[in-house]
This record gives structure tokens, sequence and C-alpha cells, in this order.
């Protein structure tokens, strides 16, 4: 019964799954990009995240007229509230993945003296695609385990954050401060999508718990 | 009988291992549940699970069906309306009820509030207890200056509030509603919901409905009602699945046959 309706649901939450992959690889690119100074590579990034955007516009229109003609309750109700919040999480990571290949294209990474703060941001930003490719996982497989180890995955990325900042602290030379506070705004992007990755978990386990205390 | 109806927050039913048969078949089996004061019980659940003959169960209406029995208990504020002795129509005219179609008495709008009121033997100012009752039931202003007038005369919805008028008037403190919006037009049914929302101040209500929005908007508490199946002989019976807080019901059931329910996967 209700098959054009549950169809839908079904199809949204699948939709969820692909935007999920466009943005962890978005975020993979765009750490390729950063590390080795390819601009080309930064352009691909903003241009993919307009598939991002178009994804989250689309669903978001189709979520709402689920809600009006549908007057979904109980798991279905719990399961469209999620996909509005987290297509709200993905279209926020898109953009940081924006803003990030943006910076690589204006600005000069390929330094040598950069190398070793390089590094630390190549694994932030692996750490911070790794969890989003765990948060997708974990909502496709619907499985509260696997949600709630999200939010414990995300200290790794605080703690090379706070890594990096001290490291960007202590650079010198010639515009060290333009360039380390555009390097701390990148750290700071990519720990937001690691943020938004935990909201993710938490959103799914809600709905599969129904329990408000896995909100927060 | 004559319960003591002053108990405050004690449930103003408690129903222990409720069964009904019609003849020899059973309708209803082993539901327990309790209704509280001043709030909206709403009572759901697939066609032909016992969702009426439950709700009959609370004023013995069911008795009026030849063939029909109850075993178990209804405890009526701490009374068993089923005890040996208990006058059926002492319990009726304690709990008053609203039927799908409205059916006013062929009667002035004046006449049948105040009927009820006078086989009980009512002593007091009639005109005064009228207009209460019809301002109870949001018609007052409507009719007040045609209480002559016959109440076939109303509209749908009219009446509808005026048979509400009716089982107020003999003051009871609660009322059934048997799908009481399902015969009435969209603004109709959402006057009687609001309604509802004003009554329940002063009286506990239980309203059976196949409509589950209507379930979800009006009831603080919602109870599941649906068939069991002997494959053998296919008798089938009605059993309450889950009672519970209605947002939980419709937020998050314990149960999946209730999940299964509420979602349309199965009607």
């Amino acid at each position: 019964m209700r098959d054009t309706f549950h169809k839908e649901l079904e199809s949204l939450d699948q939709d969820v799954v692909r935007m999920g992959a466009l943005v962890e690889q978005s975020t993979l690119m765009v750490t390729t990009a950063l590390i080795e100074s390819d601009k080309e590579l930064a352009e691909k990034v903003k241009r993919g995240d307009q598939e991002i955007d178009d994804l989250f516009m689309d669903m978001e229109k189709r979520a709402l007229t689920v809600l009006a003609q549908q007057a979904p309750v109980a798991g279905d109700l719990r399961l469209i509230v999620a996909i509005l919040r987290v297509i709200n999480d993905l279209e926020r990571a898109g953009d940081l993945t924006f803003n990030i290949a943006r910076m690589v294209e204006e600005g000069d990474f390929g330094q040598p003296r950069l190398k070793p703060v390089k590094s630390i941001v190549s694994e932030l930003g692996n750490a911070a695609a790794h969890l989003m490719g765990r948060a997708i996982d974990a909502w496709a497989a619907k499985d509260e385990a696997q949600c709630a180890e999200i939010a414990t995955e995300d200290d790794e990325i605080d703690e090379l954050h706070s890594v990096l900042l001290e490291k960007l602290v202590e650079m010198k030379g010639d515009n060290a401060l333009a360039l380390g506070v555009r390097l701390a705004l990148v750290g700071r992007y990519f720990e937001r999508i690691g943020d938004h990755a935990v909201n993710m978990g938490e959103r799914a386990r809600y709905f599969l718990t129904g329990n408000e205390e896995h909100l927060s | 009988m004559n319960p003591d109806t002053s108990l405050g927050n004690a449930p103003v039913f408690a129903v222990k291992d409720l069964d009904v048969h019609y003849g020899s078949s059973l309708a209803l089996k082993g539901v327990s549940m309790e209704i509280h004061p001043r709030r909206i019980t709403a009572i759901i659940g697939p066609s032909g699970c016992g969702k009426s003959t439950l709700i009959r169960c609370f004023n013995r209406m069911n008795e009026l069906i030849p063939g029909a029995r109850v075993s178990g208990e209804i405890l009526y504020h701490g009374e068993n309306i089923y005890a040996p002795g208990v006058d059926p129509v002492m319990v009726r005219r304690r709990i008053g009820m609203v039927f799908q179609r409205p059916n006013p008495f062929p009667k002035s709008i004046y006449e049948n509030v105040a009927f009820g009121a006078k086989i009980n033997g009512y002593k007091g100012d009639m005109d005064e207890l009228v207009e209460r009752s019809l301002r109870r039931a949001a018609l007052w202003d409507e009719v007040k200056n045609e209480l002559k007038k016959s109440a076939l005369d109303l509209s749908g919805g009219q009446q509808q509030r005026l048979c509400i008028a009716r089982a107020i008037a003999v003051e009871p403190d609660v009322i059934l509603m048997d799908e009481p919006a399902s015969a009435l037009d969209p603004i109709a049914t959402v006057r009687i919901e609001d309604l509802m929302q004003e009554l329940k101040k002063d009286y506990s209500i239980i309203i059976v409905t196949h409509n589950m929005q209507q379930a979800a908007r009006v009831s603080d508490e919602t109870a599941f009602l649906y068939t069991e199946v002997d494959e053998k002989t296919s008798a089938r019976w009605g059993i309450m699945v889950e009672f519970g807080e209605t947002s939980n019901i419709f937020t998050k059931p314990t149960d999946k046959r209730t999940e299964d329910y509420v979602s349309g996967r199965f009607g």
C-alpha cells in the first residue's frame, strides 16, 4: 500500500548516499589539489559543488512534497526529517570544499617550506573524507553501532586540527602570517566537514532509535 | 450506580481482560486499558478490528445487539459497570454517546437538549441548562434565536454539535464518539475537532476514528487495535496491540504492527 510514497522515500534515502559520495569525493580531490597545488583539479572541485547544490535543491523540494502530500508518521516521519537535516549538512560540506578549492586557485601552496605543514593538512583532509565515507556507510546500512562510532572518530580530526594550528603559529619568513591564516582556514574547513559527518551519524541514529538523547 | 466521580487523576475507566462475543463468535479478546480523566483517547485500527465494539462496551450499548456477550470488567470510577444488578440504562445516562451519523430527535432544538435531562429528573433551571449545553457545544450563537426550530432543519455539522449538546446536558463526565466527523465536510470536521479540545477541559473523551491524521491531531492517547486470525478456522477477532501517548504512537511506536499500520503499509 502507498507504493508511490514508500518508493519516493527509498529514492530520497538512496540520494542521500549519492550526495554523500559526491561530498566525500570532493573532499579527497580538494585535498590532493591543495597538496599538489593543482589549480585545474581545484577548478573541477568547484564545478562539482554545483552538482551537489543541484541535488540538494531537488531533494529538498521532493522531501517537502512528501511532507505536504503524504503526512508521514512514525519511522517515515523520522526518516524524512533526518533526510532534510542531513542534506543541509552535506550541502554545507560541499560549500566548504568549494572554499578550499578557491583558496588553492588564489594562493601559492607550492612553496617547499610548507611541506611539513602540508603533510598534516593532507592527513586532516583525508581523515575528513574518510569520516564522511564512514557516515555514508552508516546511513546506507542504517546500523546504530556504526552511527554511534562516527562521533568518537571525530576526535582524530580535532587532534590533527590542533596540531596544524600549533605548526602554523611557528611558521616564519616572508608572508608567513598570510599563508598561516589561509592554511588555518583550510584546516578549519576540513574540521567542519568532519563535524557535518558527525551530524549525519547522529541524525541516522535518531532515525533508527527515535531517542532524543541520540541527537547530541 | 453512583460512583464517586471526584477522584482527581484516578482513571475514569479501567478495562480488564475484556472479551466480547456475538453469539459464538469472538469479536474482541483480552483488552486491558485505562481511560484517563480530561484526556482524549483515540481508538484506531483497520476495518473490522473491533473499534466500535470496544467503544460500545463503555456504555453497555453492545447489549442492544442480540447475542452479544461481554466478559471481563470495566470499572467506571472503580465500580464495575458489568457487575450483576447494574442497570445498563443507568450506565448510559452517565456516559453520553455521539454517533457517526448525527441523530437528533425529530423535535425542536430546545427539546433535543432538554429531553435527557428531563428523563433523568433534572430539577434545575432548564433554560439555563439548555443554553449552557449549547454554548459548550459551540452551537448557541447559531441557534439562540431559533430554539423552537426543528433540529432536522440544521446542517449536518450543526446537528452533530446538537447531539454533543444533548449528550452534555445529562452532565456526564465521559463522552463517547464513534466516528463523529466521518459524515461531515472538512470545515464541519475542523469545528468538531476544535470543540473536542474545548470539551476535554471538563470531560474525558473516547473517540473511534478511521482517520489517522484526526487521531494524531486531536487525541492525547491512542489505542491501536488489530485483527488476529486463527489459520485453521479463519476465525478473526480484535486485540489491542499498543496503547500509549499519541505523540509516541505516531513518532516511535513500539510494535511493528502499529508502525506498519500508521505508516500505511497495510490497512
